[in-house]
């Protein structure tokens, strides 16, 4: 027994160390930072400083009453609530384009949706910038500067005029955009581990296209779909990254183009470096994503679909 | 009801020819099997019946209409596959139901349509269940009542039983056959076991690499393949094979032994001026003895090896460069000694003769 638990401590050793260092950690330390008036990284300060739910209270009373502060919460809640649903829809629609396509085909398309996945953050971005780039070299704003739909370029995300919406379509854009190609492939995947009987014996049925997605091919992912809304749902309650750049390029508005994560990372690190404040409002993430989380499994019927087997496998 | 034409119908995959050029006459009410070798072509001969591959060239007939072109629904034909292809999400009654439901039928007529099938299946009480609550040969009833239910024109079964038990398949093999004959329906059946094809079947279809090999009624197949893999494809174990010399006065020669053919197949041998002569017979046609017997064609070997398999034994003799395996008695076969000098007595009447340029049998070539 002995033995057992030293082999076992040997093998998990490495894996649970880098799980410690850099996952369990830094999340007991932000949770503790959330409770100390931290500011400047002035660590020798204020580290020993406790000063309890002093940092809620302020986040708290800022969302009540800040309107830029408003304006993170609402572009959080249609941010994530749209892209979400661009994601999940886009990629499984996607996915079912690719999965009715002759092989080649399939695979070419799949590469072009990937690209935005496989280009580094700070080169998608870029190329976003001078897409919507508010003056006349833009290209949006050259195309219909061309088609003569606009007679002077326009800054779909800054100017006042289009606020929030402007700024709200870039954002959800240039992720929704990275996004699709995840769904496609878990959804591809799992049409493509159906046994090709199964549709082979629905078209003999009688079979429409349509009626094989509806009655084979989607009831048989519901899994997938879960899992896909979930992972999707957290990864965008805390991207910020392409978003990020596109703030401090000045693409889009620093105020109806910042979700939470983006403010999270901003008062951090940026604007006015109240880490205290920060780590509030991360570990008030934290707990809303790990709340959401778990009323979508709820919603999507995860316990259902984990039963065991009732016959012989 | 239906019959079915293949009307030289060939299906290409980029290079490969997986059905080259056939013609074939399913006639109405019949159980056709499909037999051969995996990759032989029969499988695809059998979706382009159903109509889930087009055909490269060619065309389908049932009856006299031109199906080409129509699609599996279009052509109403019931398929039934290795795996059985149960829509795991569904009950039973709905995995049977499904089909009506896409003809958009009203719901008390899939009712009584779903309840009336289960029951000439006598899977009336599994109803309710998930096909993963099923056994392998109860899962076989239900993919069988999906396919009768729409009443089709054609039953297409692509091999049913592969997936059951050795035991099983024996029990459902008859009731396939018996089921088939009740209902008069017109079948296509394929395998690629030889025993399953010769017990089931109406008529058999022999196809290798996309050909035709032989088409005719078990009896017909098993007593006179048209060619040597026919020959050695069918039969457990199959026909033993042994080339001989054509010597001037007209008999055989093979290791040492001589035979004389009879006049009409010395005849053939003369008119396409053979050389050589290849002779297959049945294991269980001949004998296995210490001494040659009368009026047998008698070549002799060393004993290899004796499998008592109950009743009958498989002998197996090398006969200088021929292994050839012999069918008889295990009384008799266990009286013999491993390793000793034996005779193969071959009954010369059963004899098949081949050529060995074309491996066609002398009877098929005209005259």
């Amino acid at each position: 027994m002995r033995i057992r638990k030293a082999s076992l401590l040997f093998f998990l050793g490495p894996a649970l160390l880098v799980v410690a260092l850099f996952y369990i950690i830094p999340l007991f330390l932000s949770v503790y930072i959330s409770f100390t008036p931290m500011v400047d990284w002035n660590v020798n300060r204020y580290l020993t400083q406790f000063i309890g739910l002093q940092n809620y209270e302020r986040l708290f009373h800022i969302v009540m009453y800040d309107p830029d502060m408003r304006a993170v919460v609402i572009t959080t809640v249609v941010f994530v609530l749209v892209t979400l649903i661009i994601n999940v829809f886009g990629g499984l629609l996607l996915a079912l384009a690719t999965y009715f396509m002759d092989e080649k085909m399939s695979a070419t398309y799949q590469g072009l949706w990937l690209l935005p996945r496989m280009t580094p953050i700070a080169v998608y971005s870029l190329l976003w910038y001078y897409f919507f780039h508010s003056s006349g070299i833009g290209i949006l704003n050259s195309i219909l500067l061309k088609l003569h739909l606009i007679d002077h370029p326009i800054a779909l995300g800054l100017d006042p005029k289009y606020l929030p919406w402007g700024a709200w379509f870039i954002i959800i854009f240039v992720n929704g955009l990275v996004g699709v190609s995840y769904g496609m492939i878990i959804f591809y995947s799992a049409f493509k581990s159906i046994p090709k009987e199964l549709i082979i014996a629905a078209r003999v049925d009688g079979a429409s296209t349509t009626r094989i997605i509806k009655h084979i091919l989607l009831p048989l992912t519901k899994w997938h779909f879960t899992f896909v809304t979930v992972w999707q749902m957290f990864s965008l309650l805390m991207t910020y990254a392409q978003t990020f750049l596109l703030v401090e390029w000045r693409v889009v508005d620093s105020t109806w183009g910042q979700t939470w994560a983006l403010y999270v990372f901003r008062t951090a690190f940026t604007t006015t470096k109240d880490q205290g404040l920060a780590a509030a409002a991360s570990t008030f993430l934290s707990i809303i994503g790990i709340v959401l989380g778990i009323v979508a499994l709820k919603a999507l019927g995860y316990e259902k679909m984990i039963l065991e087997p009732k016959g012989d496998i | 009801m239906v019959s079915i034409r293949l009307d030289k119908v060939t299906k290409r995959f980029g290079k490969v020819v997986a059905v080259n050029n056939v013609n074939l006459e399913i006639e109405d009410g019949k159980l056709y099997v499909l037999l051969g070798p995996s990759g032989g072509g029969k499988t695809t001969t059998l979706y382009l019946i159903a109509g889930i591959y087009k055909p490269t060239s060619g065309r389908i007939y049932f009856n006299e209409k031109d199906v080409t072109d129509l699609t599996p629904a279009e052509r109403n034909v019931g398929l039934v596959f290795q795996n059985y292809a149960l829509y795991p999400h569904m009950k039973v009654y709905d995995n049977i139901a499904f089909p009506l439901r896409l003809r958009k039928e009203p719901k008390s007529k899939i009712d009584s349509k779903v309840h009336e099938v289960a029951k000439f299946l006598r899977i009336e009480n599994l109803l309710d269940r998930y096909p993963h609550q099923l056994s392998g040969g109860q899962q076989q009833r239900v993919a069988l009542a999906r396919a009768l239910v729409k009443e089709p024109s054609v039953l297409l079964l692509d091999e049913p039983l592969s997936n059951l038990d050795a035991l099983l398949r024996v029990y459902i093999r008859a009731e396939l056959k018996r089921m088939q004959q009740d209902l008069g329906i017109t079948s296509v059946y394929v395998t690629h076991d030889q025993s399953e094809a010769l017990a089931i079947a109406d008529k058999i279809v022999v196809i290798n690499k996309g050909i035709i090999q032989q088409e005719g009624t078990p009896e017909q197949i098993y007593e006179n393949p048209r060619n040597v893999f026919v020959a050695t494809f069918i039969g457990n174990p199959p026909m033993n094979i042994v080339k001989g010399a054509v010597l001037e006065d007209g008999t055989i020669e093979t290791t040492g032994s001589r035979l004389t053919p009879p006049p009409a197949v010395l005849e053939k041998i003369k008119r396409l001026k053979l050389k050589n002569i290849l002779m297959a017979f049945r294991p269980e046609n001949a004998v296995v003895s210490e001494h040659p017997m009368e009026g047998r064609f008698s070549p002799m070997g060393d004993l290899f090896e004796v499998e008592p398999l109950g009743r009958d034994a498989v002998v197996t003799v090398t006969v200088g460069e021929f292994v050839i395996k012999v069918v008889m008695p295990t009384k008799e076969a266990m009286q013999l000694r491993i390793g000793s000098k034996v005779y193969v007595n071959i009954d010369p009447n059963t004899i098949k003769y081949f050529d060995p340029n074309t491996e066609l049998n002398l009877e098929y070539i005209e005259a």
